[in-house]
């Protein structure tokens, strides 16, 4: 089961750090987490999504590129429900 | 219930918040009780800053004693030291430096990650 860093704050960065260098992460950004950029970790082939809702709420839409896929609640709770969830929240 | 590992991250520097001390409370709360977890104690990021040697560990000090005593030691990023002018000579010496490459591995052996 692939990891799913779930990261929800500025500090959450160092498990940016780490998914990295995790072969089999993914990355989803919510709350404040979503200020974060993972277009890097994006490019690299991984998958980075970010929660809509806590984009729209902050202005952040636009800055969201093609490589980072915004979703819904109904899509991040089957996602925590398909990985092993490594909480920087 | 059946005994878990779990990785604790220290991601905060000390003393604007209480998140470096809460998490080892947590940490000593795991290990005790009937299934007695393990665990693993990671600092990241500023939280790289409580592995110096000249912080005041007051507060910290029965958690760290009791963790201690349980033969855990605190494990500090490499990447993060450097990423902030650290030496090895200005860390505590309970203190273990480890790759961030050792720290995703921590991560995979880990049943749950909890990050304070």
């Amino acid at each position: 089961m692939a990891n799913l860093y779930l990261i929800g704050s500025p500090a959450g960065r160092n498990g940016l750090e780490l998914a990295k260098k995790d072969g089999e992460a993914a990355v989803l950004l919510i709350q404040d987490g979503v200020y974060l950029d993972a277009s890097a970790i994006a490019e690299t082939g991984k998958k980075v999504y970010a929660l809509r809702k806590d984009a729209e709420k902050r202005g952040l839409t636009n800055r969201f590129s093609g490589s980072v896929e915004l979703i819904d609640y109904g899509k991040l709770v089957d996602l925590i429900f398909a990985h092993k969830v490594i909480n920087f929240a | 219930m059946a005994q878990k590992h779990v990785l604790f991250t220290f991601n905060n520097a000390p003393y604007g918040s209480i998140w470096y001390t809460e998490g080892l409370r947590a940490a000593v709360g795991a290990t005790s009780g009937i299934d007695e977890h393990t665990v693993d104690l990671v600092y990241l990021g500023d939280g790289v800053y409580f592995t110096l040697k000249d912080v005041d560990r007051t507060d910290s000090a029965r958690y760290l004693g009791t963790l201690t005593k349980g033969g855990y030691r605190l494990k500090a990023e490499r990447e993060s030291l450097e990423a902030r002018g650290i030496s090895a000579a200005d860390l505590a010496e309970d203190v273990e430096v480890i790759s961030r490459a050792d720290v995703v591995e921590l991560v995979k052996i880990a049943d749950l990650t909890i990050d304070f």
